[in-house]
């Protein structure tokens, strides 16, 4: 247990302390593999594993046109899901 | 019909029946020693090379699982005296002699020239292979063909040593003692990772004398399948027959077999290799299939090994059963010593070749960290299951499994303890209002629930004043004499709370409109890092409360002070009110008001957690300062976010789904929470609240959920206090602020319905109405029914176009007002 | 990599045609099987601890259905058995969301899944105390700055 009387007990020093003043908002996750997730944060922890809630995930899938060649167009997928574990890395 | 594809045509086996098991032959030549034939015997002695001692033989005890079956039939059967290579070698060697002699004898040439391909083809269809069984679900491997296996030499009189070839001077010998050479290597290979089987003949001599006085059958049965399986799933091996001797690799007529077994044994034969895997590791990966197994497995496999069960029946065993000679190296004691040292280096080098096989077969897909992990699963699986008690609810415990032990607290999980009650924690996390059952997904019910109590309050309100309208006009005339509505007096405010109110009415803004606008957008982005970090150290500090709280030590006994534990109590206190007076920082209640654009304690509350932390928070404070946290509120009314956004707006019909979940979770967390509190509190609390708000911005409140509920809370409060009787110089305090109320309320009261009647979300402004109209005055109460009577109106008629269930609900709505003042629907229809 | 076993004998009926046989070798099998779906350098990405907290979570959710999601898109929905602190998942009672696009899972009941190859687990929101989860996220942020002091 921290002590009493030092203040803040837990200052806002490293980037995760900035993740804890998010918890219980709604937070936006950037991953890998063009990947996005708008929700509520629940958990974290050192790694980044984390758990939202309410969660809306869209993914950017290039594809490419068939008919003009080289085009491409981004394709965006939304899904939901009520609460989510995302595993850091 | 002779199931290895010998020749079925000999004059002896004509006559056979073809549907006995596949080696059913009646007479079993080697059944029972002769002692006549007792000479040239080779011992077991002298021709086992201790192979089977470096076998690895850690893996036994899934032999169980390897054939099938458990603690069934085959272990509480004896074990025969089959495999009792030492005890039964000495008395039955001069038989197996004796034997060979007589089908020598018998059928000189009747086998013609043995070819690779005539000793282990089985014959294309035998009437009964002996295996039928195993392809029974539940087969048991007590076989009747394990007595005929040995046991078939009289019908094969063209089983003569004889006619031999070089390579395989054996194997011509007959067809019978063949078979038993290829099931002693065929073992061998098979149980290359079975260490168990060559280890048997150790066990055989370290038990040597117990044998005589058990039937060696048990293991016999053991074993049996497993050589006959061997004998079809080689030449799906492919490694393996590849580099095994050369008359074992045609075997056309295979083909015809039941592949039953065959599937056994491939699936069944790795079993126990865990070639790469450290051994240690391998029995924690099998608990992790079934945590029972372990301790099972060592159960079943001691005694299977150690102790084999007498098998008292055998009732299948040939007629004339003469003693059986079951042992394989026996009749490799038939041989001379090269074939048998050929036939061990065979068996030895097929060994190893699949073994190597086998390794290869499996390289590097699981580590000994990948065993170890499952290994961890479980054991964590293991002591989650059992509980430690002695850590239970330990600091430790509590520490490293937080959420888990409190949550299984709350939820009703397995109470290892049944008669402990929930911890501190458990009811912290049980009673707060943060969507205990589902998170934030069913705050609507727990508002509901909220809205009940609210409503049921003003209902009794109502009811109380119905009852009695005679007595309680008296009453009150009584009471009015002393007091005049017409001069009523500017009310004094009861509550001293040191604040700056001159500051924060000059930072107001006057008009809610005006008001919406400037803080629409919240609190700004520097200052909202900053309120979530207070936010965040004042859960820091509940939590270290909530800690605290575990720790005080036993109550104080009256009569015995015991000074050790008086101290304790100081201590604790001691540090209760610093983590207290750190409570109260962290919450900033007592920031100047207006020193900044919002409230530091007001923009704490715009956040959701900050919002659901509020129960939690009253659980630890004095009522002092839960009086000062509901007047920040109150004098801020205005300022909330709930009550901000919780406006309609022009042509607005409801309010968007994230201002509703928010109002939602500010009616379940904090409304809820003051007015639990607000219920302990006199009319003087009460007054001084009201009065607060006739300083703020009244049309907001009242057009907003929130400050509606805020105003219900206090109107039909202060009812029920009067109705319990309170005295009379705060009761027309209360009269003269509720006068001042009423005219400022009264210009809103015709906009105070959100949306059109359509929508039937106005449940709470009946109740606020109603609370309304207990205490108004027959004139306020004209005004009132004047302000709303369109309303009303268009209710009642939009109720008769409702299904019958949804109308009553909405006709009660209404009703709950107009019995506050008198009046039923039913006068209007 | 994920492994998927075949049922187990003792608990399944509806394994009479594979014959009996020992769990481990049964978890090797599946090794291989399922092994091949999977890209090489998913298998060997480092391994990945879950604190005590997410470990302490997920032992809550024993016995609840979770959906897991594989970072080859599959999706795993069956029971949650087990989850070691590198977020190696045992399920059972599997369904393969997509069947008729990954077939090749379709006959497995149980799996075996390396934590590595997780892309998300979706769980059941109503299993999920959140308020008591985030509380417990802050107690162990909170031992882990008392660490690094």
């Amino acid at each position: 247990m921290a002590d009493v009387d030092d203040g803040a007990a837990a200052p806002v020093s490293e980037p995760l302390d900035l993740v804890r003043l998010c918890l219980d908002e709604v937070v936006f996750v950037k991953l890998r593999g063009d990947r996005e997730l708008k929700g509520r944060l629940h958990a974290y922890d050192s790694h980044c594993n984390l758990v939202l809630g309410d969660v809306e995930e869209t993914v950017y899938v290039v594809e490419e046109d068939e008919d003009e060649d080289g085009d491409e167009t981004v394709k965006t997928i939304h899904k939901k899901s009520e609460m989510l574990f995302v595993r850091g890395q | 019909m002779s199931f290895f594809g010998f020749d079925s045509t000999l004059p002896r086996d004509r006559g056979h029946n073809t549907r006995a098991p596949g080696f059913s032959q009646a007479a079993d030549p080697f059944a029972g020693p002769r002692p006549e034939d007792d000479d040239d015997a080779l011992d077991f002695e002298d021709t086992y090379d201790g192979l089977g001692n470096q076998l690895d033989e850690m893996d036994d005890v899934f032999n169980d699982d390897t054939f099938g079956d458990d603690a069934g039939p085959v272990t509480k059967k004896p074990v025969g005296k089959d495999f009792d290579f030492f005890g039964q070698t000495a008395k039955v060697s001069d038989a197996i002699n004796e034997e060979q002699l007589r089908f020598s004898r018998q059928a000189p040439s009747s086998r013609g020239t043995p070819t690779a391909s005539t000793f282990p083809q089985p014959l294309p269809k035998p009437a009964r292979t002996g295996y039928e069984r195993y392809k029974e679900p539940d087969y048991v491997p007590d076989m009747e063909v394990d007595a005929s296996l040995w046991g078939v030499a009289p019908k094969r009189p063209a089983q003569a040593p004889t006619v031999g070839s070089p390579v395989n001077p054996v194997i011509p010998a007959g067809g019978r003692k063949m078979m038993s050479l290829e099931e002693v290597e065929a073992s061998m290979r098979a149980q290359a990772k079975k260490p168990a089987q060559p280890q048997q003949p150790i066990q055989q001599q370290q038990s040597a004398p117990q044998q005589y006085t058990q039937p060696p059958q048990q293991r016999y049965h053991d074993y049996q399948p497993q050589h006959q399986h061997q004998q079809f799933s080689q030449p799906q091996q492919l490694p393996f027959q590849a580099s095994g001797p050369p008359r074992e690799e045609p075997r056309p007529a295979h083909a015809g077999q039941p592949h039953q077994p065959v599937q056994i044994m491939q699936r069944s034969q790795p079993t126990p290799t865990q070639p790469i895997a450290p051994t240690a590791p391998s029995q924690p990966t099998q608990i992790l299939q079934n945590p029972n197994r372990y301790s099972a497995e060592q159960h079943r496999s001691a005694p299977a090994v150690q102790h084999p069960v007498q098998h008292p029946g055998h009732q299948s065993r040939p007629s004339g059963s003469r003693h059986i000679i079951t042992h394989p190296q026996q009749l490799a004691n038939l041989s001379d010593e090269e074939r048998a040292a050929f036939l061990m280096e065979d068996a030895k080098r097929a060994k190893r070749n699949h073994k190597i096989f086998l390794l290869s077969k499996d390289n590097g897909l699981m580590t000994p960290q990948d065993k170890n992990f499952i290994t961890r699963i479980q054991l964590q699986q293991l002591v989650t299951a059992t509980g430690n008690p002695n850590e239970h609810g330990s600091d430790p415990s509590l520490s490293e499994d937080f959420y888990y032990q409190v949550h299984n607290q709350i939820r009703g999980g397995p109470r290892q303890h049944p008669g402990q009650p929930l911890s501190n924690f458990a009811q912290t996390y049980l009673f707060q209002t943060g969507g205990r059952h589902a998170g934030m997904r069913r705050q609507a019910r727990g508002g509901d629930n909220h809205m009940q109590r609210m409503e049921q309050q003003v209902q009794r309100a109502v009811e109380a004043a119905k009852n009695k309208p005679k007595n309680k006009q008296l009453v009150i005339e009584g009471s009015l004499g002393k007091i005049s509505f017409s001069n009523a007096k500017t009310p004094k405010p009861l509550l001293n709370i040191k604040r700056s109110d001159s500051a924060a009415d000059a930072q107001r803004p006057s008009s809610g409109v005006r008001d919406r606008k400037v803080h629409q957008g919240g609190v700004s982005g520097s200052d909202r890092k900053t309120v979530l970090t207070d936010i965040e150290n004042v859960y820091s500090t509940l939590m270290q409360l909530e800690d605290h709280e575990r720790l005080m030590p036993p109550p104080l006994d009256n009569d015995d002070v015991n000074p050790e534990l008086a101290g304790f109590h100081i201590d604790w206190r001691e540090k209760e009110e610093k983590l207290n007076r750190k409570l109260w920082r962290d919450l900033k209640v007592h920031e100047p008001i207006g020193a900044t654009t919002t409230h530091p304690f007001i923009a704490f509350l715009s956040f959701s957690k900050g919002k659901k932390c509020i129960p939690r928070v009253f659980r630890h404070i004095t009522q002092e300062q839960r009086t000062t946290i509901l007047t920040i509120i109150v004098i801020h009314l205005d300022h909330l976010d709930v009550v901000r956004q919780g406006l309609l707006q022009p042509g607005e019909t409801q309010l968007n789904s994230a201002t509703r979940e928010n109002i939602e979770l500010f009616s379940l967390a904090v409304t809820h929470t003051l007015f639990g509190y607000l219920n302990e509190v006199g009319l003087d609390i009460v007054t001084g609240l009201l009065g607060l708000i006739l300083n703020i911005n009244i049309d907001v409140i009242a057009r907003t959920r929130i400050g509606v509920s805020m105003l219900t809370m206090l109107l039909s409060r202060a009812e029920l206090i009067k109705q319990a009787g309170s005295n009379e110089r705060e009761w027309d305090q209360w009269v003269g602020i509720y006068n001042a109320f009423f005219d400022a309320l009264e210009p809103t009261l015709p906009n105070i319905f959100p949306g059109t009647v359509n929508t039937g979300e106005d449940v709470y402004v009946w109740q606020f109405l109603a609370a309304i109209g207990i205490g108004a005055s027959p004139e306020q109460q004209q005004r009132l029914v004047m302000a709303v009577k369109d309303r009303v109106m268009e209710t009642v008629a939009h109720a008769k176009t409702l299904p019958t269930a949804m109308s009553s609900q909405r006709l009660a709505n209404v009703n709950l007002f107009m019995r506050s003042i008198g009046l039923d629907v039913e006068l209007l229809a | 990599m994920i492994a998927a076993s075949p049922p187990h004998p003792t608990t399944s009926s509806s394994t009479t045609t594979k014959p009996l046989q020992h769990p481990s070798q049964s978890f090797q099998d599946a090794v291989l099987q399922v092994s091949a779906s999977l890209t090489p350098s998913s298998a060997l990405v480092g391994l990945l601890l879950i604190l005590q907290s997410l470990n302490s979570f997920f032992k809550t959710l024993v016995d609840h259905e979770v959906t897991v999601e594989l970072k080859n898109d599959i999706q795993i929905k069956g029971t949650l058995k087990s989850v070691d602190q590198y977020l190696n998942i045992k399920l059972d009672d599997i369904q393969v969301v997509e069947e008729l696009k990954y077939p090749h899972l379709s006959s497995v009941k149980n799996v075996f899944i390396r934590g590595s190859v997780v892309r998300y687990v979706h769980l059941p929101g109503g299993a999920v105390d959140t308020a008591l989860l985030e509380d417990a996220t802050r107690r162990e942020a909170a031992q882990q700055a008392q660490k690094t002091k």
